[in-house]
């Protein structure tokens, strides 16, 4: 009751002053956007990526041509992988499958009149199965069509609704161009609507086979990437699957020891662990500028509470001679630096949201997700700023004395 | 038996290597339900007596005694729970929490006590002084003498046994001052016992009992009677005290250094 009383007294007396009540806690407004708002990206990327990655299954591992940013340019070998190389891995003992891929985002697709642009892959019979990607209409690209560098494609249900809306699109011509030009593919397949896998939309992926992309699209001999399955997700096999891999490849490509690897190997986990630690360096710089605004933030309440002590002097008199004891002036103070806190804290919250959405809208990157626990992190940091920064405040207004206080001018 | 007994109560303060002496051994004797003026010239302690008689300050030396209960040297938390419990101040600048409604600063007292009916037992008090239609205004929407009323209202929520009034109508113009006087004539005839500091002695002789201060000592004493009164309003001075100051008494010394 008591509790209850003062709370609302301190939350009337925060519009007494309401322009100095906002600038004295705008400290505390900066810390809980800031923190607000950096667990809100945190989590809109942890979902998006991580997210992305689980749906591929864990037991997935990446070799990829090894190159290295050093001083702003890209450094090493882009064209280090080829069809053999995949089917090498392929047949390593502790790898189930592999398969090799190419992707070229952004490909101009056109069917009559119509055009978009798709994200292309050239991939080969295994890709459906081995991204969990159901069939809408038609069939998946087949093994004779890799082995014969068929042009067929598969279509994302995005680009199957653009190019063709509600028609059938199975056995039409559409005309996809790539460095060699514009090539004519009949459509064999459309997937089912999946949604983001990773950072790219499923649903504007294109599929043709990957010796067709080589040969008729791209002119080249590499491949991007190959993708591999562990025999199992624990840690056991992948760590061997990966020591195989390399190990084979080391071998194809004539690598003697001590020699850099033109490839390299990464298994799911390992990128869970790399972006674990981008979150975690990024987690850092949040959290500082969170605490350092929430360290000038206690300041500011410190300030505007002493502020009012002495404001107050006389009616703290007057309180005490109506019998307040110290320790209800001292709660009292207390309560209302807190509540002060809070206040700000709850500005803070929704300054907080509004940049995470913010961010989201500009960059496009990922949706950011403003969770309830990180509101009653960021409000519970607030009030416990408050009622620390009142601490000294509000004990000097419980040792003042009656009579002193009373004459106060 | 006395509601309020005073020995020898002294208040001194240092300034620099001096000491003043604001209270210079006061023995006074209050009875319940007596209504008491002091009065005195400017600087002559009556407000310090007032802030010892209302258990917001403890003497320097000396015994008071309270409702048969020693209170010159309770600590600060039994200190506030005598003050909450059987003492209501009022003050010359009304003090009231400007933020706050006319019946929010009436229920402090309550507040502070844990009371519960807090709104019922304000609104009560504030209907007494003839102030609920006013219960919901804020100090700066009132007059003076209605703030002063809300002052009171105040002071008698929690019932105390006496009621301190230092200066209530100094800052009041006379017709106002009357009002806020039949106030406490009223509370006096409730049985409340109503301590009143005032320099004006047309004020004080409304009082049963008229006390003269001077630098810290009880100068005169005496009943309001038809005598006494046109005595007093004259503005003689009152040999027959200065003749006679009483078995305890050490003379007057102004603000005299005494040894520390
Ligand atoms: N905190 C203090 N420190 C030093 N001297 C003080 C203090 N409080 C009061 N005094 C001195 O004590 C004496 C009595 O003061 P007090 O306030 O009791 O006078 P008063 O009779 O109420 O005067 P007034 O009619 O002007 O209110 C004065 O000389 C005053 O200067
Ligand atoms: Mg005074």
């Amino acid at each position: 009751m008591f509790f209850l009383r003062v709370c609302l007294m301190s939350f009337r007396s925060l519009f007494v002053h309401p322009l100095r009540t906002i600038l004295a806690t705008l400290g505390v407004i900066f810390g809980v956007a800031a923190v607000v708002a950096a667990m809100a990206i945190l989590e809109g990327m942890s979902s998006r990526i991580l997210g992305g990655f689980e749906s591929l299954g864990s037991n997935k591992i990446f070799v990829m041509p090894n190159i290295e940013r050093r001083s702003g340019r890209m450094v090493g070998s882009f064209d280090s992988l080829d069809l053999d190389d995949a089917d090498a891995i392929g047949r390593c003992n502790a790898v189930a499958r592999a398969m090799p891929q190419i992707s070229n985002p952004g490909a101009l697709v056109k069917f009559r009149s119509k055009s978009t642009n798709a994200d292309v892959s050239g991939v080969t019979e295994v890709h459906a199965d081995m991204n969990n990607q159901e069939m809408q209409d038609g069939e998946f690209i087949s093994a004779a069509n890799v082995q014969g560098s068929a042009s067929v494609v598969v279509l994302g249900s995005k680009i199957k609704e653009e190019l063709f809306g509600g028609r059938p699109a199975i056995d039409e011509k559409i005309k996809i161009t790539g460095i060699r030009g514009s090539r004519t593919f009949t459509v064999i397949g459309v997937f089912a609507p999946k949604g983001n896998v990773g950072r790219s939309d499923a649903d504007r992926q294109i599929c043709v086979p990957i010796t067709t992309a080589m040969d008729k699209l791209y002119g080249t001999d590499s491949v991007h990437v190959i993708l591999a399955e562990a025999r199992s997700p624990t840690d056991a096999d992948i760590d061997q699957a990966k020591e195989e891999i390399a190990q084979t490849l080391r071998r194809r490509h004539k690598i003697r020891a001590g020699q850099q690897d033109d490839f390299q190997v990464q298994s799911q986990k390992d990128m869970v662990t790399q972006f674990s630690q981008v979150t975690g360096i990024l987690k850092v710089v949040f959290y500082s500028i969170a605490g350092i605004s929430l360290f000038v933030g206690g300041i500011g309440i410190m300030n505007i509470m002493l502020v009012a002590v002495t404001e107050r002097t006389r009616e703290i008199g007057v309180r005490m001679a109506m019998g307040a004891q110290r320790s209800d002036v001292l709660k009292q103070f207390l309560i209302e630096a807190s509540v002060v806190s809070f206040f700000g804290g709850t500005i803070g919250v929704i300054v907080g949201w509004g940049l995470a959405n913010a961010i989201e809208t500009v960059t496009r990157l990922f949706e950011t997700t403003t969770t309830m626990t990180s509101v009653v992190i960021a409000l519970t940091m607030a009030t416990t700023t408050g009622v620390i920064s009142g601490i000294y405040p509000a004990w000097k207004a419980s040792r003042l004395d009656p009579v002193e206080a009373l004459r106060y001018e | 038996m006395s509601l309020i007994q005073l020995d020898k109560l002294m208040k001194h303060y240092p300034m620099g290597d001096t000491m003043v002496r604001a209270l210079d051994g006061v023995d006074l004797s209050i009875k319940s339900g007596e209504f008491v003026s002091i009065t005195g010239h400017s600087g002559s302690g009556k407000s310090t007596l007032m802030h010892l008689l209302g258990c917001l300050d403890r003497p320097t030396s000396g015994r008071y005694m309270l409702d048969g209960q020693l209170v010159s040297h309770l600590s600060d938390r039994s200190l506030a729970q005598v003050r909450n419990r059987k003492i209501g101040f009022v003050f010359q600048t009304f003090n009231l929490i400007q933020r706050t409604s006319a019946i929010d600063n009436v229920a402090v007292p309550l507040f502070y006590g844990r009371q519960s009916n807090v709104g019922e037992k304000s609104r009560k008090a504030l209907e007494r002084v003839g102030l609920g239609p006013r219960a919901t205004h804020k100090p700066s929407e009132l007059s003076g003498g209605e703030r002063q009323r809300v002052a009171i209202a105040r002071a008698i929520v929690n019932e105390p046994k006496i009621i301190l009034a230092d200066e209530p109508t100094g800052n009041l113009d006379t017709r106002t001052g009357k009002q806020i006087m039949d106030i406490f004539h009223e509370l006096h005839r409730a049985g409340v016992t109503v301590i009143l500091v005032t320099h004006e002695m047309d004020v004080a002789v409304q009082a049963e009992r008229v006390i003269r201060m001077r630098d810290g000592n009880i100068i005169d004493d005496r009943r309001v009677d038809d005598s006494t009164r046109s005595e007093l309003l004259s503005g003689v001075m009152l040999p027959a005290v200065e003749q006679d100051p009483g078995p305890d008494r050490s003379p007057p010394p102004i603000a005299k250094p005494v040894g520390m």
